[in-house]
């Protein structure tokens, strides 16, 4: 009686399953092979590798990724922690107001984002005219069309994102250490220092993992920023695997495999950190 | 007073960060309001009239269709599937849970372009249908949040012991999840619905890279007139925007209400200790 009923909702699990295999796991395994294949022959071959770990074109794209990726979670982190901080400084109603917009602004990347920029720092912006006016010369050397630009526009959307993971994690530092400390006679630096920065340490290096796997895989905000002017990682496969006239699906996929195990590589690392940093602290 | 002061900092801080967070959305405003912004700080005019030729143009018209149809299609697809799934596994498979706790972080370490990479290998030249394959694309896109809005749903109302109590009154498990488990995580579907939505509405990587110019959703039909006439293409985000803040509004609004039913349920409990499962029960 209990076996047949487990049966039975075994079968219901099978939509599921298939819809799995049918869009992302089977999908997935003919990219891999089909990095393995040769472009011309269709035999098995390392060839595809080779051509894209010693062309520097293909390099060079990883590289300009890596940088504006890194230079937007970085800073954005700093950010976002300050601003997650103030926030718990307010009352609460103001804090849960608050959430809803910069859930809003996390979603505001892409098209709309990439536009809303031009207007503001593009070759006639808004902010270049304003500088101009005031004879500052501080955007005159700025492009928003070169990594320079892209960095400063994907920050638009990895500060709110940070916030959406640090804040939850510095309102549970509760008020009792901070006043436990304090009645010890911990300065207020020392009690950051000793007390709420580790306690916060896993989630902040979670969240800089999460923003920078996610400056990686932008392509949209790139896209509409600078079409394919700009070598980045997601532009370059999205060209070679949909392009019209440099359409080259093999080399595509070989450099999304490559790109698929970076990032599965540092997601897996910085679990295995987290856990590592969370048992020190337990 | 040191508190005071500190609230002070608190404030010059989130002062600034608004107005950043708030500049592109009032620049793109303005520049949808005025027919010409080149030289000067502020527009030199104020006009409707990209607002009106939007509403006019078909193209815009059946690029909002073509953004619905797709959106509701897949969410159909998802919900059905999902729904079921999540609970099926939450309660009867915890092997299969800890294999699906990892698709959470699916989305970060397999980004678009990659799913899309594999999705043309595989289906480009198929007899399936590309818009198959993009609907199938997006329910995988959406499979994180789905999976973590249902399993919270149901951790929040104790779903085992429902369920348990169920059976015991003699209920099979259809029965108890059509009449006791849905009625109960309504609310919390509904949230993930709209977020899930907003999601679909505004996808671009997917359908530009499988589909791309043959069926122009709202995000594809944004970038061309952007390239064309800025001013029309503000005037879209503008429309854009505002149905994304109506959507978020109402997930607020419906959060709250949420937080307020479980803190009423959290008080009956206290004084009528043996009635929980009576204002759970439908009926």
């Amino acid at each position: 009686m209990k076996r047949k009923q487990w049966n039975k909702s075994i079968l219901l699990l099978i939509p599921f399953f298939l819809l799995s295999a049918m869009f992302l796991i089977v999908p997935m395994i003919l990219m891999i092979t089909s990095s393995f294949t040769s472009e011309t022959t269709g035999a098995f071959t390392l060839e595809n590798y080779q051509e894209v770990l010693t062309n520097p074109f293909y390099y060079q794209a990883f590289l300009n990724s890596g940088m504006i990726s890194i230079i937007s979670s970085v800073v954005g982190l700093v950010l976002a922690i300050i601003v997650s901080y103030a926030m718990t400084n307010l009352p609460e109603k103001i804090q849960d107001k608050l959430t809803v917009y910069i859930n809003v602004a996390a979603n505001f990347a892409g098209v709309p984002l990439a536009f809303a920029f031009i207007i503001l720092l593009g070759n006639s912006g808004v902010f270049r005219i304003f500088f101009e006016n005031l004879d500052l010369p501080l955007l005159s050397n700025f492009n928003l069309y070169s990594w320079q630009g892209l960095a400063i526009t994907y920050l638009y959307f990895q500060i709110p994102l940070g916030i959406l993971f640090i804040y939850p994690s510095l309102k549970k530092i509760r008020k009792e250490w901070k006043e436990a400390a304090f009645m010890l006679g911990a300065s207020n630096w020392r009690y950051w220092r000793k007390v709420g920065l580790p306690s916060i340490m896993p989630s902040i290096a979670g969240t800089f993992v999460i923003m920078f796997a996610n400056g990686m895989g932008t392509y949209e905000t790139a896209y509409a920023l600078t079409g394919s002017n700009i070598n980045l990682v997601t532009i370059r496969i999205a060209a070679l695997v949909s392009g019209d006239i440099y359409a080259r699906p093999i080399i595509g996929s070989t450099l999304a495999v490559i790109f698929a195990i970076i990032m599965i590589l540092i997601l897996i690392v910085s679990q295995m950190l987290l856990k590592r940093v969370r048992r020190d602290l337990v | 007073m040191k508190t005071k002061k500190k609230n002070y900092s608190s404030y010059a801080i989130l002062t600034i960060f608004s107005l950043y967070m708030i500049f592109p959305f009032v620049s793109t405003t303005l520049y949808a309001m005025s027919t010409d912004w080149s030289k000067t700080i502020l527009p030199t005019d104020f006009t409707f009239q990209w607002f009106v030729e939007l509403i006019q143009d078909p193209n815009f018209n059946s690029a909002v269709l073509r953004s619905i149809t797709l959106t509701l299609t897949t969410l159909a697809v998802v919900l059905v599937v999902m729904v079921p799934t999540v609970f099926l596994v939450y309660m009867y498979f915890p092997k299969v849970d800890s294999f699906m706790k990892g698709l959470v972080l699916m989305p970060y370490a397999i980004p678009g372009v990659i799913l899309a990479t594999g999705l043309l290998r595989m289906y480009s030249g198929s007899s399936i249908p590309m818009y198959a394959v993009l609907v199938g694309g997006l329910f995988i896109g959406s499979l994180p949040f789905m999976y973590q809005g249902v399993r919270n749903s149901l951790e929040s109302i104790q779903t085992k012991s429902l369920i348990e109590a169920a059976e015991i009154l003699g209920a099979n498990k259809l029965t108890a999840f059509i009449r006791i488990i849905l009625p109960n995580i309504k609310l919390g579907l509904l949230i993930t619905t709209l977020l899930i939505f907003s999601s679909f509405f505004g996808e671009f990587v997917l359908t530009n890279l499988l589909i791309g110019g043959r069926y122009e959703t709202i995000r594809i039909y944004m970038l061309r007139r952007m390239n064309e006439n800025g001013h029309l293409a503000s005037a879209v985000m503008v429309s854009y925007f505002i149905l994304l803040i109506l959507i978020s509004l109402i997930i607020t609004y419906l959060t709250s209400s949420k937080r307020k039913e479980k803190m009423k349920r959290k008080a009956k409990k206290v004084t009528l200790k043996n009635k929980e499962d009576m204002t759970i029960t439908p009926q």
